[in-house]
């Protein structure tokens, strides 16, 4: 029997009500089609000394980490991985008007700093004194699935014993015009931004939301791989395919649905699930399909606004299976366990 | 110089971002660094940035920082005496 990796924590800061789970219940609906994060107070996370220097994504990102820590029960995760697309992009833009505007020689600091990508996983581990593994990735809408696996192999190898996984991204109203220009998102899609933080131990708790069964992750992979690699994963875990109650996607009611559909034959009783139309879509949006599925695993229930297509078991099962397909070409599988 | 002193405030402030502080709670005479606004080393970088882009001084030495930034009433004199613009 391999070793469980228990998810002890799992919070979000999204268009829904930030760091709580009252979306299950009541989940806001939009009609527009660009939605900025909820925020919560952050004064409650940082003083103003601090936070003065931060721009919106490191603060979310500090909210998210610092409440999936203190809910899980942990001060200093052995590692700090870290996902995203563009990093802090409101910074990015500051200074590269600023270098338009003023040339290179007055560059302001601060907005050099913020502009790059690994400035939020470097943030968290100065805010928490923690000071091992640290790393970030950006693949684009991989980002999360990149970070989560690494801790994924690095927790069964033994290396780290914790670690604290997040996938942070931020749309400005400029970025957005050009995401959507560059037709990187469907028209009806609400465009969104993300941040989610999980707490992972392979140290067993009763608070652990659930187990983390496996993650996969292949680029351009064929039907059969893809069968093939959800069969293992099952079996590593003792699984069967009714063992699955239902499967997240990031569907969206586009043409790439149909990429989805090897999940008719992979697991043919399941329910189908998609969390766009609740937290919409940016590059870290496939964490929160990740974080729902925690949530439902953890309460056992599925809320009807996840629900996409019903299956033969419309509750959660063992397991849920979140499927991450990104630009229609490489496709993840994360396989969340009930405890 | 008053005049100097307290657009040099409201520019710190703002290059600062120092949302909590108003420009009547900067004493001209209290250390910007360590106590004081317990400014440090990032907030030196964005001093010398303001003090080229608003008044066309360049420090060619950022050792000197430590010196001209000792409280707004150095700064501001340093400034005055020493600005292009």
């Amino acid at each position: 029997m391999m070793k469980r990796i228990n998810i002890l924590s799992a919070e979000q800061i999204s268009i829904q009500k930030p760091l709580c789970e009252d979306w299950m219940d009541a989940p806001l609906s939009f009609t527009e089609n660009y939605v900025r994060c909820t925020d919560p107070d952050f004064r409650q996370f940082i003083f103003a000394g601090e936070a003065r220097r931060m721009g919106r994504l490191l603060k979310r990102a500090l909210a998210t980490s610092l409440t999936a820590l203190a809910k899980g029960g942990m001060e200093h995760p052995d590692a700090i991985i870290t996902g995203t697309g563009f990093g802090s992009v409101e910074n990015t833009e500051l200074f590269l008007d600023a270098m338009v505007r003023e040339g290179e020689s007055l560059l302001k600091p601060t907005q050099f700093m913020q502009s790059t990508h690994n400035t939020t996983s470097s943030l968290i581990s100065i805010h928490t004194g923690s000071h091992g593994y640290n790393s970030t990735y950006s693949q684009k809408h991989l980002s999360f699935d990149c970070a989560l696996h690494d801790a994924w192999l690095q927790l069964r190898l033994g290396r780290i014993h914790s670690a604290l996984v997040g996938a942070h991204d931020e749309m400005t109203p400029v970025f957005h015009t050009f995401m959507r220009k560059a037709r990187f998102l469907p028209d009806f899609d609400i465009c969104s931004e993300a941040a989610v933080s999980l707490l992972l131990s392979d140290e067993a708790s009763d608070k652990s939301l659930c187990t983390l069964g496996g993650v996969w992750m292949k680029s351009r992979p064929s039907s059969d791989e893809i069968l093939a690699a959800l069969r293992r994963m099952l079996e590593e875990n003792g699984l069967d395919t009714e063992d699955v109650g239902a499967v997240m996607t990031g569907m969206d009611g586009s043409e790439a649905d149909a990429d989805y559909a090897f999940l008719d034959q992979a697991l043919p009783g399941a329910a189908k699930l998609r969390y766009r139309p609740l937290f919409g879509d940016c590059f870290s949006a496939p964490a929160l399909g990740v974080y729902a599925a925690c949530h439902c695993l953890s309460r056992g229930k599925i809320p009807a606004a996840l629900m996409f297509s019903a299956g033969d078991r419309n509750t959660c099962g063992k397991a849920i299976l979140v499927v991450n397909i990104a630009q229609r070409r490489h496709c993840s599988l994360t396989l969340l366990c009930g405890n | 110089m008053e005049e100097l002193i307290a657009k040099l405030k409201e520019e710190i402030i703002d290059v600062l971002n120092l949302e909590d502080v108003k420009p009547e709670d900067i004493d001209n005479d209290a250390p910007l660094f360590g106590e004081g606004l317990g400014l440090d080393s990032i907030d030196a970088l964005e001093l010398i940035v303001l003090m080229e882009k608003n008044y066309g001084i360049k420090l060619q030495d950022p050792s000197k920082g430590k010196e001209i930034f000792k409280s707004i009433n150095v700064m501001a004199d340093y400034i005055q005496k020493n600005r292009t613009k």
